[in-house]
């Protein structure tokens, strides 16, 4: 009985009339068909991936629409022509682009340079204060940003008498704004990346004779990648897409994003429908930055960069 | 190179924890001195001090000819080796043994013939180019000893460099460090808490104990002439036995240990004038395991010196025969061997219950075995004798 040995159970006095125990040995618990198994995950996500899908689709076949107009334009094209594109990019679209570029790189840029500093200060060094700075600057987060609306525009409307170059109807004065509002959120979602950079980083530069600036920029900076490339990336995102503040400060032509530019033209109800095809071909073109800024920062948005920094 | 000297320097916290009391080291030129102690014991935090990486509340630290208390750690001239090693995550080898040298703005050639000659001093040569991820271990600790090298700074300052390595690749670094060190000639100051470590690198070790140095000397001085308990409970492995034992006047002077009288020879009385004080009162005795021979292979042949025990454990390693065997007399307890105990890691059995243990290490010829009845003979002029209040050695 050399076959008894290899089965599960106990083998020994097996009786005769009894099935052969090779019989009921099961690998695994595999109950039910392929659908109960896998199949129902596969269709959770062609659902979810049909319902994200479905306004980028529309969109993007209005936006090939040559008729151009809200009522014309389904799900899949029937014609396709790119004459939406050709009439955005005569218009004001192109001076619409290049600000919000501006806006978004300008701001998303500094914002982290500044979040980083105040980040660095926050996470390395001990002075009075530091505690309650963070947290008024995490409580000053708190208040949504268009309660502050009426005050703003208050506020830049003396700025706008004073220096107009960074007052309303500007984009600088714009890219200001939006600094001032990442600042917070950025600081602490950076000051807890840089807490996990071992701190003996930094006291082995400072031995090997590093200034706090060297520290920063030769040490920590390099090792804060993944978070720099996170807060970048949201910040230029929030900036291109934010509209609220940038409809109330950004009235001229010449001086406003592609979000209130393209809003804009289907803002009335006589032009919603006709105009409908250059609505969607400008919110196509605007959305290539971003998934190109998207694509390029991917591959450092991943942690463990500081993996070997310490112990073996 | 420079003589580093710390006068009465204290660490006060402002929560008001005294890390470092009245810490008085003197560094000659050149030395390899130790500080080792159990953790929490304020080494670490002298260190730190003289790193200039943690602030003196009060006292003076010199570091050749200039006292350099305010001194930013990059003006006092000097390198450290982390317990962690540090290495720059996202620079090659290379640039972190340079990153100092770039720092300083030598020039590119210069700083290539250094790094050079550091990674062949510590065999690094083939991998200047890899990360530090890309290393193992025991690589990684010889870049972190690069780095320091390669600067050719005044003091070297490292801060337990071994404790991360298993034990076979630690032997071998402690070798190649003091190797190091002895060629280069710099000063160092390094800490430790493995109490080898202290014994087989230190030109002198300092033993600290919350905060307080307990005693500086040479390696063997501490082994032979501890202070006090601590020390002497601290430095050997293993560590020293110790008992309480009562001290009577019988034709000169003995020691009742239990049921057995031990004749104390004249040479240590005479050697411990202090001793004729504790006539009729308890005293702390400790005897180190190597002071202690089977009866049958001494040569020391005078009965008085003999100790009947039952033996517990035997351990034959080989070289030496480690025999375990039960003290009637109980263990001296003082602030100095709850301090052991709480390093040991034991301090949650109950002294009670546990008995004292005498360790003897007999030679490789020893035939005893457990349960036997032994005769031992004990060297008793390297029996060490300690007030058992206050835990100091008895001397004078």
């Amino acid at each position: 009985m050399a076959i008894i040995g290899t089965q599960a159970g106990p083998a020994l006095s097996t009786p005769d009339d009894t099935p052969p125990p090779y019989e009921v040995v099961e690998l695994g618990g595999a109950q039910g068909g392929w659908f109960r198994r896998v199949g129902w995950s596969h269709l959770v996500g062609i659902l979810a991936l049909a319902f994200s899908l479905f306004p980028i689709v529309f969109v993007v076949s209005a936006a090939l629409n040559p008729v151009g107009t809200l009522s014309s334009s389904t799900l899949f094209p029937t014609q396709v022509s790119l004459v939406n594109f050709t009439d955005t990019l005569a218009g004001s679209f192109p001076r619409w682009f290049a600000n919000t570029l501006i806006v978004g790189v300008l701001s998303a840029g500094v914002a982290m340079f500044i979040s980083a500093s105040a980040a660095f200060a926050f996470s390395r060094f001990r002075f009075r204060g530091r505690r309650g700075g963070l947290l008024s600057v995490l409580l000053i987060q708190l208040f949504p940003q268009f309660l502050a609306i009426v005050a703003l525009y208050l506020i830049f409307t003396e700025i706008t008498d004073v220096w107009p170059a960074i007052g309303l109807n500007s984009i600088w004065g714009l890219t200001l704004l939006y600094l001032g509002g990442a600042l917070g959120v950025n600081t602490w979602l950076m000051k807890g990346f840089f807490d996990t950079i071992p701190k003996d980083l930094d006291e082995s530069a400072k031995v090997d004779g590093a200034t706090h600036s060297q520290i920063y920029f030769g040490i920590i900076l390099p090792l804060v990648r993944p978070i720099l490339a996170v807060t970048g990336l949201l910040g230029f995102i929030g900036a291109v897409n934010e509209f609220l503040i940038a409809s109330v400060f950004l009235t001229d032509d010449r001086a406003k994003t592609a979000a209130v530019g393209l809003y804009g033209l289907i803002a009335d109800d006589q032009t919603r429908n006709t105009q409908f095809g250059l609505f969607c071909a400008g919110a196509v073109l605007l959305a290539i930055p971003t998934v190109l800024l998207f694509m390029y920062l991917q591959r450092h948005i991943v942690g463990g960069l500081t993996a070997g920094a310490v112990k073996g | 190179m420079a003589q580093v000297v710390l006068d009465k320097v204290n660490k006060k916290y402002d929560n008001g924890f005294h890390a470092v009391q009245d810490l008085d080291i003197d560094v000659a030129d050149g030395e390899f001195l130790v500080l080792v102690g159990p953790s929490g014991c304020g080494k670490t935090t002298a260190l730190r001090m003289v790193a200039g990486l943690e602030d003196i509340s009060s006292g003076t630290l010199r570091i050749g000819d200039r006292v350099v208390n305010t001194l930013s750690s990059r003006e006092r001239d000097i390198a450290m080796v982390f317990q962690s090693y540090a290495l720059y995550p996202h620079m090659t080898v290379f640039d972190n043994i340079a990153y100092g040298l770039k720092i300083r703005r030598m020039s590119s050639t210069e700083i290539e013939q250094r790094v050079r000659k550091a990674g062949d001093m510590l065999e690094l040569g083939h991998l200047l180019d890899r990360k530090p991820k890309q290393l193992s271990g025991g690589q990684r600790q010889r870049v972190a000893m690069g780095r320091a090298i390669v600067r050719e700074p005044q003091v070297f300052l490292m801060d337990e460099p071994l404790s991360n390595l298993d034990a076979k690749l630690r032997v071998q670094m402690r070798a190649e460090i003091s190797e190091i060190q002895r060629d280069l000639k710099t000063t160092t100051l390094y800490v430790t808490h493995d109490q080898t470590e202290a014994m087989t690198m230190g030109d002198r070790v300092a033993l600290m104990k919350a905060g307080v140095l307990q005693q500086l000397g040479s390696p063997q001085h501490l082994y032979d002439h501890p202070d006090n308990i601590f020390v002497a409970g601290f430095i050997g492995s293993p560590p020293m036995n110790m008992a309480v034992a009562r001290l009577i006047r019988s034709d000169g002077l003995s020691l009742q240990l239990a049921e057995t009288v031990l004749p104390i020879p004249e040479s240590v009385v005479r050697a411990r004038p202090g001793l004729a004080r504790y006539v009729d009162r308890d005293v702390a005795i400790g005897i180190r395991s190597e002071d202690m021979e089977d009866a049958s292979l001494a040569r020391d042949d005078a009965p008085e010196s003999r100790v009947r025990a039952k033996v517990a454990l035997t351990e034959a390693l080989g070289s030496e025969i480690v025999v375990h065997f039960d003290v009637a007399a109980p263990k001296p307890v003082t602030a100095d061997t709850k301090a052991l105990d709480k390093d040991a890691q034991t301090s949650d059995v109950p002294v009670a219950h546990r008995g004292n243990v005498f360790v003897a290490s007999f030679g490789p010829r020893s035939r005893v075995r457990p349960r036997d009845d032994i005769e031992i003979v004990v060297d008793r002029e390297r029996i060490h004798f300690f007030d058992p209040d206050t835990g100091h050695a008895i001397r004078d």
